[in-house]
């Protein structure tokens, strides 16, 4: 790390562009959204806006919908996060090989990401049809159901199915930064490990993973925050159904927001992801910056 | 250098940005309406209706915007807690208890006492649009009622009668669900049942016909009597117990209802004009239509509707009126119905020659009935009524837990 | 032993990349296919995966009455928009959090994260009061703006790690050769960094390319990107599926080709040799 000297305003000039475009565009609205959170704000009764303290709060943690939706965002994002870094990983490991065709590979498996979320989720849910599904046909001709399934009828299929659709849309994400973290590790190191004798599994473990590991360890930790945020796929698949079997606390907040008009509820649940998030990360993030050399 | 560089670029466009907005001014003597709709076939616009209102009143412009469906109340709730909302927009019934207990809408009466064309608008359509507390708010705009679609091939096969009572109608839909290849699989069901979003309709024809009702005479609530969860109770039978609808049910939309019937999995459903062409086209004479069954009560089905109202916050009422009503006048209406495929508020379009589809509709304009001018409603509709449904078809909850969360929810 | 070379790349390499690839685009192919059925052969009762009577119709009136060139025209503009912008103002900032330590600068770091954990859908209130009072809405800034709320924390951390996994020393060596900090920067680690100011860079774009709530609630008749136009054929009553699937098949080509000339990119010529040079 550079030492810089006193009064050394390099560093801070170089940041200060993209600290006034946060402040300015996320900051001040997020301060609004936590004061909401403080606040008997149902929209549709302007008259009735007040600061009611805890008030939203102490009713969130006596809401069993509240401790359901917890639930489905940790299973949510576990599920989501490890398949979709399994299959990007090996993807990127696979397209940073040399190969015939490696172009075209590398711009087809973009296509689940470019893919609009309204698209995927209705194609997704064409496929998962119980009828005329794409799905159930392929099952039912290789002879492994005997009837169709109606995944997103099903209370415990409705999840796990909307899951797959995410680890689709998600995984070329890491496919591509990976790839492109790869690419920075300088190919003398592979080299002098073959020189030295090193099978490929020990280049692996002893050059790939920790020189990646900055970049690893970033794109999962962003990762982990966009799909514990995201909510289309789900609204439009299930719109959180049946029941109240695919809601994940985004959704449950959103829901109250822009169905329910209740801002003040939905913000103190926003607040909430935003708490949880934190602590999930905070261990994370408090290595990742130890890392620092 | 190049840091200051991108920092100034950005300050200056930033600022460019702000300039390059100030200087429109409108003329002082057009009056501008702005106007708010959605329209379900992406290729309609509504630039003929426009160019005719501009003709015959110069001085106005109408600025319309197109919204699509899935956001528009979002948008509008927005538009409307952000301080901008529009002059003019298009709006359902439900949304009336909150657009009006938030003081965003302008009350019509006057303006409409003094209003040739409103002697041409059907009487029903007046009352169920009229906010409870006396005022009119809204400007109707089409009419949108729910009827059962039926397979004509299928009941003559069977030997079957069309169903008027909510008992004939559970035999009927029984004898319609059958294995028709043997393998053991059922492979039509006999009514079509939309759980996802939307399918209150399905449940109310049920449900508000045999003795449940949101609110009676007094304002209490008439959802957890015996006969009202029993009620509910049947409804939930359809699916559970007698299995006369697919096993998709939960999750089945619009889309869906529509695909079994066209391809044959279901042989009744409900749902209205709108859907009356593509079923038409892919079943010819094999489809008809007719009024909804009769509950132990007498009949009910759902009346969806579409209505224009005008903003509060608007500084020109006149103009916003004149475009309101301009839309509701029998000639003008017509031409908006032929883009929306529903039928017109006004007497004076009502048609001798109806087909099936189009008299299955005026024959139920009797007994349709709205939700609840409560500011609960839309919650219910939106996002209540699904997930309690979907829980009570899963077994997850009864039928009197069910009816006892909604009314709980409308007594908050 | 060529013999066996060639085969064990094709278990190894060929398949495992078939695998992968038809996995992403099955189901774009079935999007594609749906878009040439006819609606009511979707609903057959005999399953076919191949419509019988293919049609084109639904492409020729998605651009003949729809419009959807200029949806894509905007989409493309807006994304261009907010990927140039974001990554003018976030690699130096990540520069900077990689390769100076200075006051504050972890506590800077973080909030980066923390506002990107905040669910957007809540901002959009004051977002819309914003943009109104700025005169912006219904205009490509609005939504520059706006995506920039979520693709600057993001690029701020990628790039930040990117340059972390780029040793020092090749600051180190370049300013030993004369170069300034910012030459160093510029000359050097960029060039080094590529694939991934590239790969950042592609993230901001496809986000905003797909990006819906915002466009939904800031934009309207001026502005129509293509997540907005394809919400648009979702009726209250009624789906336009044809529609629907074309322009979705469509909306992902752009992007796709766009793609095809960039990846190139994602391969840094330069590496260690630079410290060498």
């Amino acid at each position: 790390m550079n030492k810089i000297k006193r009064r050394d305003t390099l560093p801070y000039k170089m940041i200060t562009p993209a600290m006034i475009v946060t402040l300015a565009i996320i900051f001040i609205p997020m301060f609004r959204t936590i004061g909401y959170s403080f606040m008997n704000y149902i929209v549709y009764k302007p008259t009735e806006v007040r600061y009611n303290g805890f008030e939203n709060y102490k009713t969130i943690f006596s809401d069993p919908l509240f401790y359901s939706s917890l639930k489905n965002t940790v299973i949510w994002i576990v599920g989501i996060i490890t398949f979709q870094f399994l299959l990007g990983f090996i993807t990127a490991l696979l397209l940073n090989k040399r190969f015939i065709g490696r172009g075209i590979a590398r711009s087809l498996i973009l296509i689940p990401w470019v893919t609009p979320s309204v698209i995927t989720a209705l194609m997704w849910r064409w496929m998962y049809d119980g009828n005329f599904g794409l799905i159930n046909q392929i099952l039912f001709r290789l002879g492994w159901i005997d009837q169709f399934i109606p995944f997103l009828a099903d209370m415990q299929l409705a999840l796990p199915s909307i899951m797959f659709a995410l680890v689709w849309q998600g995984f070329p994400f890491f496919a591509i930064m990976l790839l492109a973290g790869l690419q920075a590790i300088p190919d003398e190191l592979y080299e002098a490990a073959r020189i030295d004798g090193a099978s490929t599994s020990q280049q692996f473990f002893r050059i790939t993973i920790p020189m990646l590991k900055p970049v690893i360890l970033t794109t999962l930790l962003l990762r982990i925050i966009w799909v514990a945020n995201s909510l289309d796929v789900i609204v439009v698949m299930t719109a959180g159904g049946p029941g109240y079997s695919t809601y994940t606390l985004p959704v449950y907040s959103y829901f109250k927001a822009y169905k329910g008009m209740d801002f003040g509820y939905s913000s103190a649940l926003a607040v909430l992801l935003t708490i949880l998030l934190m602590i999930i990360v905070s261990g994370y993030v408090r290595n990742l910056l130890k890392e620092e050399r | 250098m190049k840091k200051t560089f991108v920092f100034i670029m950005v300050l200056v466009m930033m600022v460019s940005m702000v300039y390059a907005q100030g200087g429109k001014e409108s003329e002082p003597e057009v009056q501008t309406v702005k106007f708010w709709y959605h329209f379900d076939d992406p290729e309609t616009a509504l630039n003929p209706l426009i160019e005719k209102f501009e003709a015959e009143n110069p001085g106005i412009v109408i600025e319309p915007e197109r919204i699509s469906w899935d956001v528009y109340n979002q948008k509008l709730l927005t538009a409307i807690a952000g301080g901008y909302p529009p002059d003019v927009a298009q709006v359902k019934l439900w949304w009336q208890p909150q657009l009006v207990e938030m003081g965003a809408l302008l009350p019509l009466d006057d303006y409409i006492a003094s209003w040739d064309g409103k002697d041409d608008i059907y009487d029903k359509v007046w009352e169920l649009t009229k906010y409870s507390d006396g005022h009119q708010y809204y400007m109707p705009l089409q009419m949108v009622i729910l009827y059962l679609y039926y397979r004509t091939d299928m009941f003559e096969q069977l030997g079957l009668e069309l169903p008027k009572t909510r008992e004939e109608f559970l035999d009927v839909a029984k004898k319609l669900t059958r294995d028709t290849d043997g393998d053991g699989i059922v492979d039509v069901y006999g009514f079509g049942i939309r759980g996802a979003r939307g399918g209150h309709d399905w449940w109310g024809t049920f449900v508000l016909s045999s003795g449940a009702q949101f609110f009676d005479e007094d304002g209490n609530s008439g959802l957890t009597t015996d006969k009202a969860i029993a009620a509910n109770q049947w409804f939930i039978d359809l699916y559970r117990k007698h299995k006369v609808s697919p096993p998709t049910t939960p999750s089945d939309g619009f889309k869906e209802i529509i695909a079994n019937m066209v391809s044959g999995k279901t042989a009744m459903t409900i749902h209205h004009l709108g859907s009356a062409k593509t079923l038409e086209e892919a079943l010819g004479d094999k489809i008809s239509a007719a009024p909804v069954p009769m509950g132990t009560e007498g009949a009910w089905t759902s009346f969806g509707d579409e209505e224009n109202a005008v903003f509060a916050a608007t500084e020109v009422p006149d103009a916003a009126f004149k475009w309101v009503s301009f839309l509701a006048e029998a000639e003008n209406n017509a031409i908006w119905q032929k883009s929306s495929g529903q039928v017109s508020i006004n007497k004076s379009n009502a048609t001798s020659d109806a087909d099936r589809f189009l008299k299955a509709t005026t024959d139920s304009a009797d007994f349709a009935g709205v939700l609840p001018a409560h500011s609960g409603t839309a919650e219910f509709v939106e996002s209540l009524w699904p997930a309690l449904m979907q829980q009570a078809f899963a077994g997850q909850i009864t039928s009197e837990q069910m009816m006892q969360q909604i009314e709980d929810h409308f007594s908050e | 032993m060529k013999r066996h070379h060639t085969f064990k790349r094709l278990l190894t390499i060929y398949l495992p990349v078939l695998l992968i690839v038809l996995f992403a685009i099955g189901p774009y192919i079935w999007t594609f296919i749906s878009s040439i059925t006819i609606e009511k052969e979707l609903y057959r009762p005999d399953f076919r995966f191949f419509p019988e009577h293919p049609t084109t119709e639904n492409y020729t009136r998605l651009f003949s009455k729809l419009d959807f060139a200029r949806n894509m025209i905007d989409s493309m503009a807006i994304a261009l928009m907010t990927a140039l912008v974001g990554l003018s103002i976030t690699v130096p900032a990540s520069y900077s959090f990689s390769r100076f330590k200075f006051k504050g600068s972890k506590v800077l770091l973080m909030q980066f994260l923390v506002i990107n954990m905040f669910p957007i859908m809540l901002l959009i209130v004051p977002l819309f009061i914003m943009m109104r009072v700025l005169g912006l809405m219904d205009t490509h800034f609005a939504l520059v703006i706006a995506y920039s709320t979520f693709t600057i924390p993001f690029s701020t951390w990628m790039l930040t790690s990117f340059f972390n996994a780029i040793p020092q020393d090749l600051d180190k060596a370049a300013q030993i050769d004369g170069c300034s900090r910012i030459g160093a920067m510029l000359r050097v680690v960029l060039p080094v960094a590529m694939p991934g100011i590239v790969s950042t860079g592609i993230y901001v774009f496809i986000t905003s390319w797909n990006e819906y709530l915002y466009a939904a609630i800031l934009t309207s008749s001026k502005v129509r990107t293509i997540p907005i136009a394809l919400q648009n054929m979702i009726g209250e009553y009624q789906i336009e599926w044809g529609l629907l699937t074309a322009g979705g098949v469509l909306s992902a080509l752009p992007v796709i080709i766009l793609f095809f000339f960039i990846q190139k990119q994602l391969i840094t010529g330069m590496t260690a040799g630079a410290v060498k040079g």
